[in-house]
Parts: structure tokens; sequence; C-alpha cells
């Protein structure tokens, strides 16, 4: 077998909802049907215990090798822990080619699934050997590497459950959520409005002190002292029991606590002038270690913490008791369970030998051995749920201690006896505050209930009933798309939005072009989505991105369907019929929320049919009010947009609103019916985007369609008294809109430079010329400077077939070069003339024929 | 015989408002001996000698008025005390932190003065006042004194403990839009405005810095990315796996080219400005030398500039000055830069220098720079060679009028981007008046906490006031950070009096927090038992973010050892003269020394604030002139003469007319409730508090527009609530 094109679908697509890897398989002889190999499936279930069910979905379609890697790659994936459910494999019309697709969860996971399945389908069909075992390992280890950590995942979960949208912006802890203006970040448990300089305070014990003493938190007062005298002055200051300590010490080295009498102090300041110069003395807090929670201004989570510990039984070494307490299945090695298991390691050695043991004392019964200073979960410490026992007092004071450091998410440590008496009445304090807190502690206490406490922090970042979403418009159709995306962003900024825009000529932030080229793809969508300065897209959504990539958004608030018509670049990728192509176009439609709203061409049949597969509501547009699929969806009270006595109706039950098109410049008075579509396309989307009516008038009476706003959209000029129009149309849909939108306009004689691009089908060449012929007196033919594969003359030839018998044409030019061809249609124009031609190289040919039209014009006035 | 030392008897940090001024002093009380009977004019030659070695002193114009007064005072015969004042403020003024304040007084004792100068920072006017004693008596005895070495011993003093430049600049801009401010650390973390007001700098960052931003412009690699995605040019870069590729690539992107290993933070296998398939295939055989990954990226031709965003506006931009050194055939890279580079006067290891001296021991991007070109700190370069020593060592000419509009929109936009409020962008350009993508120009870097200082002190170009900037972005539409403050000083019960406005003003919506005799209430939690009347325990109150208004006690012992823990009020209370018993010890004799301690806290109030005088003393009263705002009084007699008077004028003034607690301005009066109501009976039988005290209270509520509904419950449950509290506690205790 062999794999020849992998593709990371990174959003909605045509297969799933999900995430996926999509691999092109070539399956040959006796690959294509297992059935004639009946000991591989053997083979493979022996190297691959977990392997699933081999099946197809297609009817009739006979199990190959290919289903054998999608059902190897999804199960690899979820032995490895994985939370992935879809796979799915399609013949294609190539024999022996398939398409495999796979849902991952990390993409570089799913890729590696896929090349450690095509290895051990490869090993299975030549009875070989394979490492299973070294091959799941190393796949969970990526995973484990890769996926998110406990406490980003926690936010991330409760941004999924609230319908909000993230994006990872490392393989760290950074996430984006939500999309344009309404962004927000977090790296772990920190937010984006969590402060640089609290988080810097925090890490200033003697400042934290200072601030949290003003804000009447209590916290172990004390002072740095000079000598054992002065260490002795300072307690009977503080008040004992003390702490006498080196300063800025670690692990314990030199610390005395809980001493009160004068002998105690003194040689405890002794020891601790062996460590370091300076000597602090602190007030000692008796009690616990709690850590707790507080977001923005609420306590969410506490937990009381204890560090890694043995109970003597006066049988058993430490040693052998680590060992039985780490044999507890619920200890794991990384962050994935409740607990972790003792490390017994040299600072536990050093901790035992503190407490006069080592590894082979036999601690007294019931005696408490701790192998540990600090509380981490990570090395083996502890920690119960206590939030529902904490004081209101208590609460109150870890509350005011983060917010005088001035953290939105604060993890404040607690010394005192319980938290269910103010910390006052026990001469409890605040010991440290700590920004970005670990939140396993909380989410998977050793011991009580887990705390959602992702979803407080998200409802910090967003308030109840913020999905951080701002309205997306997705547009798709054959023919249309550029025109309306233009128009319904400009109706989206009539309003004040500052909207955000792809297109094929580029990626727009209000005014401004930030990108250019043809930016109809998910990469440009995903940019746009990423702007801070963006209130509402406007993304045209083109099949090649969909099919390379999926979506760029998980939803959209709008989704419209210009039309299919007799389709596009057909028999590219696969999609070789319009039925196929409706089927990819529809999924923006599928995609639709279920708040949102399906804008489609009622009589497009194609596009009709999306309806049933819209999640949320549908409205309707064609140019005929009596179109059957429209009528019947404004009996039933919908929203439908046609066209009645010179004036666009919007109508929705008993609601109607109707605009000249006198007043929508665009459809030059209602002349040209393709601009009528787009204009009421345009105009349902910004009604399914509640843009007030007045504003949509405003809207459609300013939006100019000229070579500037929408080249190569129907763009008009005026030359010597004729009539020049340019457009980029280049399918038989395109031109047919086109000659019907002509032949609406006066005209002495009518001409048309036209040429045809080699990718299409010859079909399709000769069927728009076939329509040409219909409606032109003079034809231009030329051919395009890329030629896409085909032979010098070839595209011409096929131009001309389709002239063969025309009605109308009566005058036929063939010539090389689009500026000459141009050239020669202008220069046989004189009054009252029309001519359309239809540009190739958009940029380069209008700026050609704005020349030629200037040079006309200072030519006049210089008589 | 010389004369003995002028012994220093006692030494005070005057940290707020005091006797002298309204700003921090020290202040020394010294004993001069015998130079009492020896003014200046009397000692021989010493004049001459001070004016030779403090020849700036020419400047102080001292009581005389004009310049050269205190030369003036020499010849005619002043006294030693006074003389180490005007000493002490040269020595500081040298040193770099410019004072103009300072006094030198007798006491009520011959030959001791009080001597007080003004304190920029404690340690160094504390260091000055000292050197200006040893500088005096070396004149006077005619003894060496090197004040050179005093000067730069002062001077390293002021560089260390003194706020660094950009954070001093947002500080005085504060200051001067009447924003108080509290220095937190010894650092540079200081608080602008007070209280739930307040907002923290930390040089160039702000507390809403955001800590997550700042990770991300540390991220060289997600800063671009996350920038080209909304558009902002980078220079973009892509790996290539072969020298052919890199041409390909290169031809892609727009030639010349950069060809460096991915991983390069070093300098090793980097080539720059490429154009050839030649130099590019063999800067990819370099690079690919180096073992990671090869990258391709643009070469973006022209200047460093650093534009600094602030909120939505770009508020200053510099362009980097290239250091070069040429060679000579003879000199090694290092002396070249000695020679060439270091010689430049506005270079200087200090921070207040514009440009950095070289040391390329310490600037490894020199090193870098240096590598690139083939060159290490001893190599020889050619006679004639022009060699880069530093691309973006320092940002030096001011160019913020020159940057175009759509430069400024960008760089404004890649601050947004990375979440920064305040940003440091920046930016390789030829010509920053030109939009980037006409000159291929890029930002190359974002940067949180930037340095203000290439925009105080450009080498060259004018200077720009980016410290209003920031301080106008923390504080805008001229809020000025301060909270509600009400300052109380009198004779007796003054603590009951506090605890009176402070529920007054509790009642009314506000977290108050008050430090009085009995210790400090936050939000009526008493916190802390200890006497709050000191400067310490005061500024916790202004230092803590959940306190909307505060009210502070204050006694004439603590005005004259520390000063008033807050710099202005907007409340200003005076009940009572206290008694002069018991301050001897500080010099206060008479009622004049009284007067003068007392009045500090009528001098303090805001020019939008209130005196609340206390009618029925008419010492009280008579300091009604010295106060920048209104003057509100009261007393137990509508009709006395100040109170009538006072009334006439239409001003405000509150009283007790027939047991009617009354409001009144001018004639226009409003009755608040009768003392025999009950519940005020009941409180006026407590010792410590009587009818003038209610009525104090009771202005001092009105001043800060609590409604007279408010107070009039307030006054009713005073105290009835808190009792009841506590016999609750009393119960839970149980």
């Amino acid at each position: 077998m062999d794999i020849s094109r992998i593709r990371a679908l990174r959003g909605p697509n045509l297969w799933t909802r999900h995430t996926a890897i999509e691999a092109m398989v070539l399956c040959q002889g006796q690959e294509c049907d297992l059935s004639t190999a009946p000991d591989f499936e053997q083979r493979l279930r022996h190297l691959f215990p977990g392997l699933g069910q081999l099946r197809t979905t297609q009817q009739g379609a006979v199990l190959s090798m290919a289903h054998a890697i999608e059902d190897a790659t999804l199960h690899m994936q979820i032995a490895a822990g994985c939370p992935v459910t879809f796979s799915r494999t399609t013949l294609t019309p190539e024999a022996g080619m398939y398409q495999v697709v796979v849902e991952y969860t990390e993409e570089d996971v799913g890729r590696l699934a896929l090349e450690l399945a095509q290895a051990l389908c490869q090993a299975a069909w030549d009875n070989t050997t394979y490492d299973m075992d070294a091959a799941l390992a190393q796949l969970s280890a990526l995973d484990e590497d890769i996926r998110l950590g406990p406490s980003t995942n926690s936010i991330v979960e409760a941004a999924l459950v609230r319908g909000i949208p993230y994006r990872r912006l490392t393989e760290g802890s950074m996430v984006q959520f939500g999309w344009g203006s309404k962004q927000r970040r977090i790296q772990a448990a920190e937010t984006d409005s969590s402060s640089a300089i609290a988080e810097a305070i925090a890490q200033d014990k003697d400042l934290t002190k200072k601030l949290l003493h003003a804000a009447g938190v209590p916290v172990p007062q004390g002072r740095p002292v000079l000598d054992a005298n002065d260490a002795w002055v300072a307690s009977q200051a503080i008040g004992t029991p003390v702490v006498v300590k080196p300063r800025d010490g670690n692990q314990g080295k030199g610390v005395t606590v809980n001493i009160s009498t004068r002998e105690e102090i003194e040689a405890a300041f002794h020891n601790a002038a062996k460590f370091r110069d300076e000597v602090m003395v602190e007030r000692f807090l008796p009690g616990s270690d709690y850590r707790l929670l507080v977001v923005g201004d609420k306590l969410v989570a506490a937990a009381r913490r204890e560090p890694p510990l043995v109970i003597g039984d006066g049988q058993h070494t430490v040693s052998q008791l680590v060992e039985r307490v780490n044999a507890d299945p619920r200890r794991g090695e990384g962050h994935s369970t409740s607990l972790t298991k003792i490390r017994f390691d040299d600072v536990a050695l050093a901790r035992l030998k503190e407490q006069g043991l080592n590894a082979q004392s036999v601690p007294a019964k019931g005696l408490r051995v701790i192998l540990r200073n600090n509380a981490n979960l990570s090395t083996g410490g502890t920690a119960t749920d206590v939030t529902d026992d904490v004081h209101p007092e208590v609460a109150a004071r870890a509350i005011a201690a983060a917010q005088m450091v001035g953290l939105d998410v604060c993890g404040v440590d607690i010394v005192c006896e319980s938290v269910l008496r103010p910390l006052e009445a026990q001469c409890g304090g605040v010991v440290e505050v700590n920004a970005a807190p670990g939140l396993r502690m909380h989410l998977q206490p050793s011991y009580g209930k887990g705390r959602d406490v992702g979803k407080a922090i998200m409802s910090m970042l967003y308030a109840p009933g913020d999905d951080g979403r701002i309205p997306v418009i997705a547009v798709t159709g054959t023919n249309g798309k550029t025109t309306t995306v233009r128009l319904t962003a400009h109706l989206l900024r009539t309003h004040g939005l500052r909207v955000g825009m792809t297109n094929t000529d580029g990626v727009y932030v209000q005014a401004r072009q930030i990108d250019s080229g043809d930016c109809s793809g998910p990469r440009s969508a995903r940019n746009v989505l990423m702007h801070p300065h963006v209130d509402a897209a406007v993304l045209e959504t083109a099949r090649g991105g969909m099919l390379r990539e999926g979506l760029a958004f998980d939803r959209c608030s709008v989704a419209v369907v210009t039309n299919i018509g007799m389709g596009d670049h057909l028999g590219l990728n696969y999609i070789t019929t319009v039925e196929d192509l409706a089927v990819l176009k529809r999924m923006i439609v599928q995609n639709v929320a279920t708040s949102g709203m399906a804008v489609l061409n009622a009589a497009d049949p194609m596009v009709a049919a999306m309806a049933s597969s819209c999640p949320g509501q549908v409205t309707f547009f064609a140019l005929d009010p009596h179109q059957p699929t429209l009528t019947t969806h404004r009996a039933q009270g919908k929203r439908v947009l046609f066209v009645e006595d010179d004036q666009l109706v919007a109508a929705e039950g008993k609601f109607e609103i109707r605009i000249p098109l006198s007043h929508i410049p665009l459809t030059r008075s209602g002349a040209i019916g393709f601009q009528i579509e787009n204009a009421m396309a345009s105009v349902a989307a910004a009604w399914a985007s509640a843009i007030p009516w007045a504003t949509i008038a405003r809207g459609l009476s300013t939006f100019v369609s000229d070579a500037m706003a929408v080249p190569g959209r129907f763009n008009v000029f005026d030359y010597k008294g004729a009539t020049l129009i340019a457009d980029y149309g280049h399918n038989p849909d395109a031109i047919k809109a086109l000659v019907q939108a002509v032949t609406n306009l006066p005209a002495n004689r009518r001409s048309v430079v036209i040429s045809g691009a080699g990718d299409r089908r010859d079909e399709d060449i000769r069927q728009q010329t076939r329509i040409i012929g219909e409606a032109f007196d003079d034809v231009v033919l030329f051919q395009d400077a890329c030629q896409r594969g085909r032979a010098d003359g070839e595209v011409l030839a096929l131009l001309r077939q389709g002239l063969d018998g025309a009605r109308r044409t009566s005058h036929i030019e063939e010539i090389r070069g689009e500026f000459t061809a141009i050239d020669a249609a202008i220069d046989r124009l004189t009054p009252g003339d029309l001519c359309l031609i239809l540009i190739d190289q958009i940029e380069e040919a209008l700026a050609h024929i704005t020349r030629r039209v200037q040079e006309n014009r200072s030519a006049l006035s210089a008589h | 015989m010389p004369f003995p030392d002028i012994q220093i008897l006692s030494t005070r940090h005057l940290r707020g408002p005091n006797v002298w001024t309204y700003r921090a002093a020290v202040e020394v009380w010294v004993d001069i001996g015998a130079l009492e009977d020896h003014p200046s004019n009397t000692l021989p030659g010493f004049n001459q000698r001070l004016q030779a070695w403090l020849p700036g002193m020419i400047e102080h114009r001292c009581s005389v008025g004009v310049r050269g007064g205190f030369f003036q005072r020499l010849l005619d015969g002043t006294w030693a005390a006074h003389i180490m004042e005007h000493v002490a403020i040269e020595l500081q003024t040298m040193a770099g932190l410019e004072v103009g304040f300072g006094k030198a007084r007798e006491t009520h004792q011959r030959g001791i003065y009080k001597v007080v100068v003004r304190a920029r920072q404690y340690d160094v006017a504390h260091a000055s006042l000292l050197a200006a004693r040893d500088l005096v008596m070396a004149a006077i005895n005619d003894t060496p004194f090197d004040v050179a070495v005093t000067v730069n011993r002062l001077k390293a003093m002021a560089d260390r403990l003194c706020l660094g430049p950009s954070t001093a600049s947002i500080v005085d801009a504060a200051a001067q839009q009447g924003i108080p401010s509290i220095r937190l650390t010894e650092g540079n973390l200081v608080q602008l405005g007070h209280g739930s007001r307040q907002r923290r700098i930390w040089t160039a960052e702000t507390d809403r810095t955001s800590a997550v931003a700042e990770s991300i412009s540390r991220d060289k690699d997600l800063t671009k990315r996350l920038l080209a995605q909304c558009g902002v040019p980078i220079p973009e870069g892509r790996i290539v796996e072969s020298p052919e590729q890199a041409w390909e690539v290169a031809q892609d992107m727009g030639l010349p080219v950069v060809i460096k290993p991915s991983d390069g933070n070093h300098g090793r296998g980097v080539a720059l400005d490429l154009n050839s398939q030649a130099e590019i295939e063999a800067a990819w055989r370099v690079a690919d030398a180096e073992g990671s990954q090869v990258m391709v990226e643009r070469f973006v031709r022209g200047e460093e500039h650093r534009l600094l965003v602030v909120g939505d506006q770009v508020v200053a931009a510099a362009r980097g000055e290239l250091a070069c050194i040429t060679g000579d055939g003879i000199s090694s890279v290092a002396q070249l830069i000695e020679q060439q580079l270091n010689t430049d006067p506005r270079r200087g290891e200090e921070e207040h220098f514009p440009l950095d001296t070289i040391r390329l021991d310490e600037q490894p991007h020199a090193v870098l720079e240096l590598q690139r070109q083939g060159l290490a700190a001893n190599s020889i370069p050619a006679l004639g060679r022009r060699v880069i020593v530093q691309r973006n060592g320092n940002m030096s000419n001011d160019v913020t009028d020159l940057v175009h509009p759509e430069v400024a929109e960008l760089a404004t936009l890649a601050a947004r981007v990375i979440g920064l409020d305040i940003a440091g962008i920046d930016l390789v350009a030829q010509d920053i008046s030109r939009p980037l993508h006409e000159q291929g120009a890029a930002v190359v870097e974002v940067n949180a906490g930037p340095s203000l200082l290439m925009h105080l002190k450009p080498a060259s170009g004018q200077a720009r006031p980016v410290g209003h900037a920031i301080a106008n972005h923390l504080f805008p539409l001229k809020d000025n950070g301060r909270i509600p403050i009400v300052g109380i000083v009198g004779h007796r019960h003054t603590a009951a009096l506090a605890q009176l406005v402070a529920w007054l003003l509790h009642l009314s919506g506000n977290r108050v927090g008050m430090a009085c005799s009995l210790g400090v209430f936050m939000d009526q939690r008493h916190v802390d038992t200890q006497d709050a009347r000191g400067h310490d325990m005061g500024e916790r109150l202004l230092i803590n973010r959940s306190i909307d208004a505060a009210v502070f006690e204050t006694s004439p012992r603590e005005i004259l050892l520390e000063g008033l823990p807050y710099d202005r009020c907007h409340v200003g209370l005076v009940a009572d003269m206290p008694a002069l018993d018991g301050l001897q010890d500080l010099d206060v004799i008479t009622a004049d020394n009284m007067r003068q301690v007392v009045r500090t806290q009528v001098d303090v109030v805001l020019r939008e604030g209130v005196a609340v005088l206390n009618a029925d003393v008419s010492a009280v009263a008579e300091l009604e002139d010295l106060c920048d705002g209104e003057v509100m009084m009261y007393g137990l007699n509508p009709d006395s003469a100040i109170l009538g008077a006072h009334r006439r004028q239409g001003r405000r003034s509150v009283f007790c007319r027939q047991g009617h607690v009354t409001l009144a301005r001018g004639d226009q009066e409003t009755t608040l409730l009768h003392i025999d109501l009950a519940p005020v009976a009941r409180l006026l039988k407590h010792e410590d508090m009587s009818v003038s005290h209610l009525l104090a209270a009771v202005a001092c509520a009105w001043s800060l527009g609590v409604t007279p509904t408010l107070m009039r419950a307030g006054l009713k449950n005073f105290r009835q609530k808190t009792e009841s509290e506590s016999q609750e506690k009393a119960r839970m205790k149980a």
C-alpha cells in the first residue's frame, strides 16, 4: 500500500465536525479485498488486540487495507488515551484509491498514529513482528507532552461547555478564547488581565506581607534581627511562639519553629546564623497548610494540603512503608490521577535525617514520618477539599489578599488550625500568595469533592451569556460570492461595526487590506477571527480550503449560498458532479449555529435543498415572488426576499419592508438581475445580523461596485459614448447571468472579449461561447497568458466550436494577448455600443482599461 | 585652637507635610557650641574658603531675595547652622537632586538650632547634612576638604537609592497633575493615587500590563506569528532543506535575505544582506554546518526605530544610531571602540547618559554583530574598513514628528495584538515617514516595560513628555486618583470624633479606613489596636486598595516627629487647640509655637477641600486665612461673634440652636435633629462625645456630601449598632 497525501482537517469538514487526518491510500491487488487474504486480519489482531471491528460504511463496499489502516489509526489513539471516535474510509473513482479519514484531538498525535498504523498493517501483511507496546508508549508520550495540562484543560473544558471558541497559541499552555474584538487569552491559570506587576509583588514576600498587613489581612509579623538578644526583643514585640530562620533560606535548613522561651530563641538564632548572615524572627502560625483559590472577587475552592508522609506501624521500614503507599492504584506517575507516587529521593532522605530516621528505620506505630517539606501533589502530597468549610471571614481575608496584590486568579496559602473559624480567632495568617496557581488539587483532590474551578475562571473572562463570538457570515456559491461579501461587509460597516472580510482579492480589516491574493481559504479566515479590531467577520468560503483544511470556524452565525448552478472547477479533488459540489458547499449551512441563519437562493434547487441541513433558521431569496419554495416559506411566516414592482421586498410573517431598486445603485435600477440577487443575499445576511433596516437601506444606497470597490465585478466605464463592462466571469453560470444583465441594457451593437481557462472541461469551455453566440454581434477571442496544460491554440479552438451556428454573432476575431484583444474590441466601438470584457488578469486588465478610458477623456478635453 | 564640631543632637525624617514644608524633609537639631559667638564675618578666611569650594551658592538668594543673597548674608555675618543648611542644599543639588527648600531656626535654648532641608531621598539628604557639617567645620578651622569626592559619593547614593529616570518621569508628571504617589519598595514600584483609586507602576509597566502579554512578547516566534496574522509586516522566514531551495525561497520572498540556523540566537552561521545565488547557497552550507535547520529570512534594510505606544497612541519615536568604527590597519576592534565610540561625551556608564559605553564583555549583541562580519575584539580591521559594532544599542534621535500615520497605526495595532497597554515597538525602516509596505519595512520586536530614557533624553531632537503620556493613560480626564481624606486634630477625645466621622462616611456607601489613637479600623473592622497616629500606620490606609475614604486622627507630636501621613486632604478639622504641656522636648513652648504646628492641618486642605474650624475657640477660628479651600465653621452658639460674621458672609456653618443641630449656608438653614432625642442623648452621655464633637462630625460629613437624611440616621445609630454587634460577638464566643 502507499499513502500519497496526508491532510489535517483542522475544522468542520466534508466528513465530520471533528478535527481529522485525511490520507489518500492506494491499495493494490489483494490489498483491495481483504477477504482474499484471510490470515491478515488475524495477524493484525495478534499484533494489536485493541483493534476494533473492521467495517465499511459504504453499502456494498469491500474491506480493504485502507479500512485496516483507518481502524488501526483510530484505535491506537484510543489506546493512547485520546478521546476520539470517528473514522471513515471511502473509495474514490480512481481504482484502488481510498480516502481514509480519522478523527484526532492533537494533530501531531493523529499524524503519528497514522504513521504507526501503516507500519503495523505492513508488518501484519508481511507477517513480520511489530513492537506494539513501544508504538503505543511513543504515542501516549507524545500526547502527554503536547496535550493541555490539567489546569489549562479545565478552563478550556469550561469554554467548550459554554460554546466559547478556543485556539491554542503555543504547544504550551497559552490559549486564546473568543474571536476578534472579544478575544481573551490565558496561560495556564493566568489570564490576560493578570497583572505583571501583581505577579512581581507576589514573588516578593516582604512586600506582599507589607501590603497584606496594610489591607488588614493577618500575616506572620516579623523582622530581621541583629543578634540573639535582638531575636528575643523581636519575639517579645511580635508575640510568641515564633519561628527563627535564615532569611531567604531554602529547604528548611536552620529553621526552628514554635519556640517561646528566651533560651530556645537564642539557641535558634545561633543555629540559623550558621546558614545566613541575616536571620528573621517571625510569628509562628500553628496549624495546617491550606490553599484558597480566589477568582475575581470570589473564593471558589479551598484545600487542606499535606506533605507526603507515611505512618509507622512498628514493623516496616520507611522504604517499605513508602512502597506500600505507592502501591495504591490511585497514585500515578504524571498529572492524570488525583494522587502521585511519593518520590523517595535525596530530598526525602534528607527530611528523614532531620527526624533522626533513615530508609531502613522502623518508625513506631502511629508515628507520622514526613518525607518532604512542601505539599505539592506532584511529589506525592495530598489535598483534601475543604471548600464548604471556609468561614466567610476567612474567605474575605483571602479575597482581600488577592485584591490587594492585584491578582485576578490567586492561590492564597494560609496556615491555621481550622478554616471553620476566623483567622484572627486562632492566630492564623496568610503566608503566601501565588500567581498562576495550580488547579489540579481543586479539580481532582486526593480526598473530597472536585471543584469546577475552570468554570469560575471562564465566568470571569466572559460574563454569563457571552460566548466570546462575533457575528461570522460565511458566503459560498458558484457566482456572486465576492460582491455579496463586499456588500454584506459594507452594510455591517454602515452600522458602525469594525468588519473583517476575506475574499478572493485579499483580507481586509476595516478599510485596510492586510493580505492580498486569493484569501478565501481557512487560514485567512482564521487570521480575521484572530484580529483584535474585528467586531464582525464576513468570509468568502471557497471549496479549495474546505477540502484542504475544513472550515476555520466551528460554527457561523449566517451562511449564505448564492447558487450552485452548473458548477465550476468540476473534476478537481474527486468533486466530479454538481451534486458532489453541493454536498461540499452545504458544509457551511450544516455548521450554522442553532441560533443562526442560512440564506439560500430558492431559485437554485441544489441550494434550496440545503435548507433541510440547517440547524438554525432559513431565509430564502429569489427574484420571482411566485417561486414555489419561496412562497411556501413565506406562507409559513418565515423570512423571504424577492422582487416586486421594482422593489426589493423583505418579508417575515406580517412584517414587510420594501426598498426601491432605484435606491440600489449596484443593480443599475434593477437592470442587472444577478446584482439584485447579490443584494438580496447581502440584505438577508445583514437582517440576520440584526442590522436596523434604515442602516441597511442607507448601506445599499451608498455601495458602489466600481473597479475600486469590487474590482472585476461588473465594472462599468464610458468610452466615446459606448459602454464598457469589465467582469471576471469565467464559468457558464456567470456568463449566463452577465448575458442576461447585458441584454437588459440598451445598445446598438454588442461586442464581447472572452478567453477560456485551460483547466476547465472541454464542454464547459464550449458552453461559454455557446451562450455568448446568442447575445453578441462581435466576439473577440483571446488566448490568455497561462494555458494551464493546454496546447497552444487548443482553448481558442474550443471557444470557436461553441460559436458554430451562433444566432447573433456576425464577427469573430482571434487574438493572442489580453491587452491586444481589449484594444481590438475598443477600437471598433462607436457611440451607443456596448462591450463586455471578460477579463482574466483582473488588476492588470482593469488598469489597462482605465488607462484607455482616461486617455480618451483627456484627448476630449484637450480639444 | 580649632572650634569643636557642631554636635548633631537628633535627627528626624519628616515624611509628610510638616511645620516647615508640604514635602518630605530631614530635620536635625544641632548644637553649634562656641560658634554661637562667632558669626561668619568674624571667622578669618572662612567666607573665602566656603565660596571657593562651593561657588554655585552664588545662586542661593536666601532671605535677601536676589542672586548672591546668601553670600551677602555671609558677609554681614550669619551663624553656622544656617550655613550648614545652605551647604546641604548645595551638595544635594550638585549630586543631581535639585532641592530648593531649607530652614534654620533657633530653639529656645541658646546655641541649639533646628536645621531642615527638603529630602527628595532621605538617605541622601541626611548624608548631605552630615557632609555639610564637616565641610563647614573644615572651612571654619581651615582644614582640607575634598568637595568632589563628597559630591561623587552623594551622587552614587542618589543613583542607587532614587527612582530610576523612567519611573521618576512618570511620578513627576503625575505630581504635576496633582496625583499623589507612594513608593512601595526601594526599587521602582510606585503607587499613584490613594486607596481604591490607586494605580501601580513599575518602571514603564502598569498594573494593567498583562503578564500573559509579557510572556508573548518574550516569545519572538509567537510574537511574529500573531503580528503577521493581523497584517503587521514582519521579516518572514522559512525553513529550507537545501541550497537550491534556499535560493528558490529567497527569490520568492524577495532579495536580499538573511540565512541563519533556525535556533540561531548565537551569531554563528548567520549571514546578512545576501543577494546572489552563489552567496545564498554558500551561506546555506555555513548555516547548515551549525547543526539545526536552516532558515531563510527576509532582510529588512534600514535603521532600527523604537516607537513608544501608550494606550492607543504612539507618543514618541526614536531612531537608532548605528555605532560604527573605521579600521586604521593598526588598532584592534576593542581599541577602535575606545578611540572612536567611547570618547563620545554622550556615552557613559550611568543611567542618565543617553548612550551606553560599549564594553564588549558586557554586550553580547555587539560581539555577535562583529562575528557576523568575521571579527572579534582583538581583530585588526584593514585601513578604511567600516565595521558595524551596534545596530540596536541605543535609540537616540527623536523622530516623533516624522512618523507616518499608517506606521503609527500599525505600531499601535502591534501593541494591541500582543496585549500590552504600554509597549516599545522596534521596527526596521529606511524612512519612518513613509508607509512600511512601500519600503519593505518590518516590526522586529515588541517590548514590555520599555525604557523611556531615549525619549526623555534623546541624543538629538526634542525630548518627549512620555511620563505625562503614561500618567494621562493611567488617570484620564484629569482624575487625580485621590480618595476623600479627613484629617482631625484637637485637644481631647478626637478618636471618638474620628470614629463618628468614619461612621457617617461608611453609611454613605464608602469603605472607610481610619487611623487613630485606638488603632486601625477598616470598613468598621478593628484590625489593629496600637496607637495608629504615626506615619506608617496612617500610610497603611492609603496603600489599601479597598479603601474608598480615609479618616486620620493626628496629634501635634506626630506632626512634629514625622509629618502627616498624607500630602493633602479634602477635609481638615481643627476641633480645638491642643494643650501645650508635654511638648517641651520638641521645643513647643508658646501658644504661637502650637499654632505653627496645628496650622499644618489647615495648610494641607486641597483647593477643592474644606477646613472645618471650631468657631468657639478663637485661636482655631483664626486659622481660616491659611486655607486654600473653603472654610466651614461650627459652634454651640449661632450668634457668637465669629460664627455670626462667618454666616453673614454667606458661608457654610453648623451650630446648635435651642438644641437643634442645624446646617446653614448663609441664612438657608436645615435642621438635622434635636440633641435630646433619646439615642443622641444616650450618645452624649459618654464622656468622649460632646455636642461640639457632634457638630464637628456633622460638618465633616456635610463637607463630603453626606445627605442630611443619612446624617440623621447615622447619629441615631452610632454606637448603638456597634454595641449590639459586640454583644453578638460575645454570644458567639460563648
